[in-house]
């Protein structure tokens, strides 16, 4: 029998992960129904901005050197950067165009990022060190808990709580969701498509970065591939939260995050190897059960 | 009189269906337009057109002396025009008091905003009351009176108002249009109204445009204008809207 509240600490820190994750793609499909599959890269990018750039294997440190102070708002700002910049560069000339145009255009953002990183750092992946300290583990509840599970599942608190506040009480936040809502309407009272939008690129890419920081302190490798596999669960999450609804997202990933650990703990250890088989079989249950999502939107989305 | 919106000689069209065909308007500081027209005249393309929303194949357009053709809708609304759509698109998840604020951001007179949103409440106790429910739960008439309280928020110069009749009971259209012509006075707007209804126009009292197929077919005085509607339909049985039945009652 494994611990209680091991179990607990695993399921949140996971569910935690994800639901930033999710957060970063629901935040852009609700002010302009694009589904950003370049989201994952976003996350590659800000692990590699970490270290120098070279195809060596062994990884040297390069902003990972900065103290923490520093380091955290400065990757947050290249996660935000490049999100951003890839709005201006690409999805700026789509606006008008089919959602599905859109999508198609960040698969090839996305694509290109990641050959972009290969070029530069190759692809093997990389033992890379941030801060290992937080890995030591931690007595709590009975459970031995690396500190970094607390900071995550803190981190993801934090997060979902200063977004909420952002949206709830902020002026861009106001016009972000009024946008979401009804983005023509919005514009028509004077409401900046291109602040909003940019606004909604800059949040997901600081949300990539956070990502990206939680996830390579975790395992300590910096991978190309790191983007991919997240980026998947991710759109699942939102998937199943109910497309643009970002507490259905939040939720949606800690729904995610928690299920795996428990399949990995409750499995048979001859099935555990394909625990993921099982996790989307859950994922098809639950869309023929809610197609719709299980936070639906309080209203249908039209684009600008 | 001084002119507040020049539409000089414009076309819309939908691909290669036309909506609005070489259309010119001239509306004065502080006036009241009605449009009217039966469906598909091109009346809501028309309000499309000047707010930006709908792009222009042809023509120009001028608030104030200031272009407004090929600019963004948020530009325009900048400039200070201001719309009641149609079918009202009320922002449901957000509550009263933020639907209100949308319009502020490009306002810098802090003060006069939060007065603005007191004067709005006061004007329609009904928000007042429902100030921080979502305004999706709203009844028609309220949504209407909200759309109007939303655009009256952004201190507009000219304001359009599409169809702020429809779907709405008799007696609350009455009271949709008592509001609009005290704000218009107390505020000195100039006012571009869609209103398939020309006795309700008529009644309300205006100028009044008849579109139809996309184009000017007749112009003058609401009262006249209803009038002349009456008789011709008279004399060559033109199907009456349901909108007309309704203000006739």
């Amino acid at each position: 029998m494994t611990n209680l509240a091991q179990l607990f600490f695993d399921a949140a820190s996971l569910g935690g992960l994800y639901a930033m994750a999710a957060l970063g793609i629901a935040l852009i499909f609700g002010v302009m129904n694009l589904v950003n599959f370049a989201h994952g890269e976003y996350i590659a990018f800000c692990v590699f901005a970490l270290i120098v750039p070279s195809t060596d294997a062994v990884a040297v440190m390069f902003l990972g050197k900065a103290p923490a102070l520093i380091l955290i708002p400065l990757v947050l700002g290249i996660g935000a950067l490049i999100a951003v910049l890839s709005e201006y560069a690409v999805f700026r000339h789509l606006r008008r165009a089919d959602p599905v145009a859109m999508m198609v255009a960040s698969f090839a953002l996305g694509f290109v990022i990641r050959n972009i990183l290969l070029a530069v750092y190759g692809g093997r992946p990389k033992a890379i060190s941030l801060w290992p300290e937080l890995n030591t583990p931690v007595e709590l509840a009975g459970a031995s808990v690396p500190l970094l599970q607390l900071i995550v599942i803190a981190t993801t608190l934090i997060v979902v709580a200063a977004l909420a506040l952002l949206l709830r009480k902020t002026r861009l936040g106001l016009e972000m969701r009024a946008a979401a809502e009804n983005f023509t309407m919005a514009r028509l009272l004077g409401v900046r498509a291109n602040v909003v939008i940019t606004g909604a690129f800059a949040l997901s890419g600081a949300l990539a970065a956070a990502v990206a920081l939680i996830m390579v302190t975790q395992s300590g490798v910096a991978d190309v591939r790191v983007g991919g596999q997240i980026m998947l669960v991710a759109f699942i999450a939102t998937v199943i939260g109910g497309m643009g609804s970002l507490p259905g997202a939040v939720a949606a990933g800690f729904l995610i995050g928690a299920v795996s650990v428990l399949l990995q703990a409750a499995l048979p250890l001859d099935a555990r190897p394909f625990r993921d088989a099982f996790l989307y079989t859950l994922v098809i249950v639950c869309l023929l059960l809610r197609p719709q999502g299980l936070f639906v939107p309080a209203s249908a989305k039209p684009r600008i | 009189m001084m002119s507040k919106l020049g539409v000089f000689d414009i076309s819309v069209r939908y691909g290669k269906i036309p909506a609005v065909t070489d259309l010119s308007l001239q509306i004065n500081e502080g006036e009241r337009v009605f449009v009217s027209g039966p469906n598909g005249a091109g009346k809501s393309s028309l309000l499309g057109a000047i707010s930006g929303a709908v792009a222009t194949s042809h023509g120009r357009i001028e608030m104030d002396g200031d272009l407004l053709t090929g600019r963004q809708p948020e530009a325009i609304a900048r400039l200070g025009l201001s719309m009641v759509p149609e079918g009202r698109e009320i922002f449901g998840a957000l509550t009263v008091e933020e639907n209100l604020r949308v319009g502020t951001g490009m306002r810098r007179d802090v003060q006069a905003v939060e007065a603005d949103v007191g004067e709005i409440l006061d004007a329609f106790p009904i928000l007042a009351e429902r100030r921080h429910a979502a305004a999706g739960a709203l009844s028609g008439g309220q949504q209407q009176m909200l759309a109007i309280g939303r655009a009256l928020m952004t201190n507009p110069k000219l304001m359009m108002v599409d169809e702020p009749s429809l779907g709405l009971a008799p007696k609350i259209v009455d009271q949709v249009y008592e509001t609009l012509c005290a704000l218009q006075e107390e505020r000195s707007l100039t006012l571009l109204i869609v209103e398939q209804s020309s006795l309700r126009a008529a009644r309300v009292g205006g100028r009044m445009i008849l579109m139809r197929g996309g184009r000017i077919v007749g112009e003058g005085n609401a009262a006249d204008m209803a009038d002349r509607e009456a008789l011709a339909q008279a004399y060559f049985g033109a199907p009456r809207s349901n909108s007309d039945m309704e203000a006739a009652e």
